[in-house]
């Protein structure tokens, strides 16, 4: 025991020590923060923006509809430049005036402008020209102000006051979505299918990551014939244990530190964009329950010992990094065959695909925390699903240990599939 | 240092016919041989002999098909016995981009030996091999920062520090440079001084023979002999003549050493030559000869063969059997 945990402790120092993790740890919660927070932000601005406020409304209806249209589109009068200038016009004019406010549009004084006239009045039609005018956001909002104004001028016709006016018509609908899954609200629908991206992106890089650092480190100890006065010292077993114990270890404290930083990066968000000057964006974070985070770092450490097990296995089959590459793609297409279903398994996460590839242990590790980050899954399929994990991974770190001990001492050339297939028969 | 161990046996390494075989070939084929304890042991034989295989399976790295190996009187896989070896394999290094203390300490903890001692151990070793002085502890450096010659250092250190009772070399000449392999040398006569048993593979008989008490030849996987360097030397005691010349007329010389009634073999150095004579053949014969000739005589002498001589004898040039590396 006490070998093995010299094994573990210079595999988990010497790579916490490195460079690398430092950087990867400190840049990692910026970019996982980034990849929620932008698309967000960008969402956000399917709000209307500031050009609707921009627009030359030109009223020939001869009724002031232009003016109390001009303080609808407004919304609060009291931010200066908010309203939209208002210019009336005689009906026989209209055309020279649209001519004189494309010219201002076409000169970007103007985003547009808005002709409005006696058929706006009754209900009909309404024209809007501008460089906005496919703005899905911006047009909305001018269309509610425009109904809004009519109907109000309906209503002051059948005699209302105008605070009775005001208070019926106004309505600052503010609309947000927010997702119900069996087990009830879950936050935003957008937030937590970016939360299921990020931690699949997450394992997938992690697992890769990782993978190949194992690789390496089982081929530097080969060639350099450390292995050799290890395996002197401990069964091989032992050293391979250690091994994936060690970076193992590395890579939990890696996903811990990511997901606690990031986290709280996205909790103090709106003082942090504010600072650098990015407008506020509104979601409620996806409600993480100690359950499914324990789950989550389950999968992760399972689906880590499946495949680094592996990885080792093929670290200790050659005798140089190209080699290396090269033994490892039926590892690295199955990791990837994996990552090009992270999209469509986020847009179906209850489909047969999801559900499939939840049970199989190449990418269950993978789309089984995706699947539980965006939507509810049974418990019997989570059973399921990590007791294949369980058994595929005693499987690979049989195979895996059968391949390590032989390979490990084995130079020369490449071997075939057919010999190590051999190797895995080998007594000792 | 560790305290004494409570039991010695007779012998450190007692293989009982012990055999290794791979799909394709043999490794190993009903190999005895046996360690006297405190002896400095050669394991001599060309490259795919079986040296490295044998040294694997005293080390428990690969177990025999079949056979025993004891060592110190218990089984190899004894996961005790593993804290009495020390081992420096062939073609040697180090984690590259670790702290030699931080490399050393581990192969300490690998071997038992934990915390202050360990820490005590080492700075001993770095000073003791000038890897730590007042100017510059290279201890705090990286292992790839260190010289090829310091790094082989580091080896020895990494080796030794555990205080083995008996320490296994595999080929620990190769690619030494001379003051290491000095420093080498040193360093196994002071074990045997106090008491340790080492064995060492080799394919440089100049080294095995100022070196072992016992050495074992063996070529494609089996034994050729063993026993001590002496009664190998008598028991294969032709009459050899050591012969070393000077200035011209070497060329006369070579037609005379070509003459079968008179030679047998002749290991030709240039300027000295070590001689087979012909059965029956007279030496004086040879001197009279090699005197007409007209060459200058520096030396003819009498000599027992060098082991070298017996290799090649016993082996010959055809003993190096094609096989993978590795399972040398």
């Amino acid at each position: 025991m006490a070998k093995l945990w010299a094994i573990i402790k210079r595999e988990y120092l010497e790579r916490v020590r490195s460079k690398w993790f430092l950087i990867a740890t400190f840049f990692g919660p910026i970019f996982f923060s980034a990849i929620i927070i932008v698309p967000a932000w960008l969402a956000s601005k399917s709000k209307a923006t500031t050009d609707v406020y921009n627009t030359t409304i030109l009223d020939a209806t001869s009724t002031g509809f232009g003016h109390r249209l001009a303080v609808n589109i407004a919304v609060d009068t009291t931010i200066p430049g908010r309203m939209p200038v208002v210019k009336v016009v005689a009906p026989s004019e209209l055309t020279q005036a649209e001519s004189l406010a494309t010219r201002e549009v076409m000169r970007k004084e103007k985003s547009g402008y808005l002709v409005v006239d006696q058929q706006t009045i009754a209900g009909e039609s309404a024209r809007y020209a501008g460089s906005n005018a496919t703005s899905i956001a911006d047009m909305t909002q001018i269309k509610s102000a425009i109904r809004q104004t009519i109907l109000a001028s309906r209503l002051q016709n059948v005699g209302l006051d105008d605070a009775k006016l005001k208070q019926i018509t106004f309505i600052p609908l503010d609309f947000s979505t927010e997702r119900i899954t069996e087990r009830g609200r879950a936050g935003s629908g957008m937030a937590s299918v970016l939360f299921g991206f990020a931690i699949g992106f997450l394992l997938y890089l992690s697992i890769v990551i990782y993978g190949q650092t194992i690789m390496s480190g089982v081929l530097e100890e080969k060639t350099t014939r450390v292995a050799e006065v290890v395996m002197s010292s401990v069964p091989t077993d032992t050293l391979l244990a250690g091994k994936v114990l060690g970076v193992g270890a590395v890579g939990l404290t890696q996903q811990i530190l990511w997901i606690a930083t990031t986290y709280i990066l996205l909790k103090l968000r709106t003082p942090i964009m504010a600072k650098i000057g990015a407008p506020a964006v509104n979601f409620s974070l996806p409600d993480i329950t100690l359950g499914a985070g324990v789950l989550f770092l389950l999968f992760f450490l399972l689906g880590f010992i499946f495949y680094s097990s592996l990885y080792a296995a093929v670290g200790s089959s050659v005798n140089s990094e190209s080699e290396a590459r090269q033994a490892a793609s039926p590892l690295m297409i199955m990791i990837v065959s994996t990552g090009v279903f992270i999209q469509p398994v986020l847009l179906n996460p209850t489909g047969t695909t999801a559900r499939v590839l939840s049970l199989i242990p190449i990418s269950s590790p993978i789309i089984m925390p995706i699947r539980m980050a965006v939507t509810g899954v049974p418990a019997l399929e989570m059973a399921a699903s990590l007791g294949f994990l369980v058994i595929g991974c005693v499987a690979a770190l049989w195979l895996a240990s059968r391949i390590y001990r032989v390979g490990l001492l084995m130079y020369g050339k490449r071997p075939t599939m057919k010999e190590m297939a051999r190797w895995v028969s080998y007594a000792r | 240092m560790l305290p004494p161990r409570s039991y010695m046996t007779e012998y450190a390494i007692d293989i009982v016919n012990v055999t290794k075989r791979y799909a394709d070939h043999t490794a190993v084929r009903d190999l005895a041989l046996r360690v006297p304890t405190g002896s400095v042991y050669g394991l001599l034989g060309p490259n795919g002999a079986g040296k490295t295989t044998t040294i694997r399976m005293i080390l428990n790295i690969i177990a025999p098909d079949s056979g025993k190996i004891h060592i110190f009187g218990r089984p190899s896989n004894d996961p005790k016995i593993t804290e009495r070896l020390g081992y420096l394999p062939e073609e040697r290094g180090l984690y590259r981009k670790m702290q030699v203390r931080r490399v050393l300490k581990f192969l300490a903890e690998l071997k038992g030996v934990r915390g202050k001692d360990a820490d005590r151990r080492i700075d001993e070793w770095l000073e003791r091999l000038s890897l730590k002085t007042p100017e510059k502890d290279w201890g705090l450096s990286k292992i790839d920062e260190l010289s090829r010659g310091m790094q082989q250092k580091v080896q020895f250190i990494g080796t030794l520090l555990h205080d083995p009772d008996l320490v296994i070399l595999d080929e620990p000449f190769s690619g030494l440079d001379p003051i290491n392999s000095q420093a080498l040398k040193d360093t196994v006569v002071e074990l045997k001084k106090r008491g340790k048993t080492v064995i060492f593979s080799t394919h440089l008989m100049d080294n095995a023979e100022r070196l072992c008490d016992s050495v074992c030849i063996i070529a494609r996987g089996e034994k050729v002999l063993d026993g001590t360097v002496t009664s190998v030397k008598e028991e294969h005691g032709q009459r050899n003549v050591a012969l070393a010349l000077e200035g011209d007329g070497i060329s006369g010389v070579a037609a005379i050493l070509r003459d079968n009634a008179l030679v047998k073999r002749a290991d030709d150095s240039n300027r000295f030559f070590e001689i087979e004579m012909a059965p029956g053949a007279d030496p004086q014969a040879l001197l009279r000869r090699i005197v007409e000739s007209g060459a200058a005589v520096q030396r003819f002498e009498m000599i027992q063969p060098s082991l070298h001589q017996i290799f090649l004898q016993k082996v010959g040039a055809t003993g190096v059997e094609e096989g993978m590396t590795g399972h040398g």
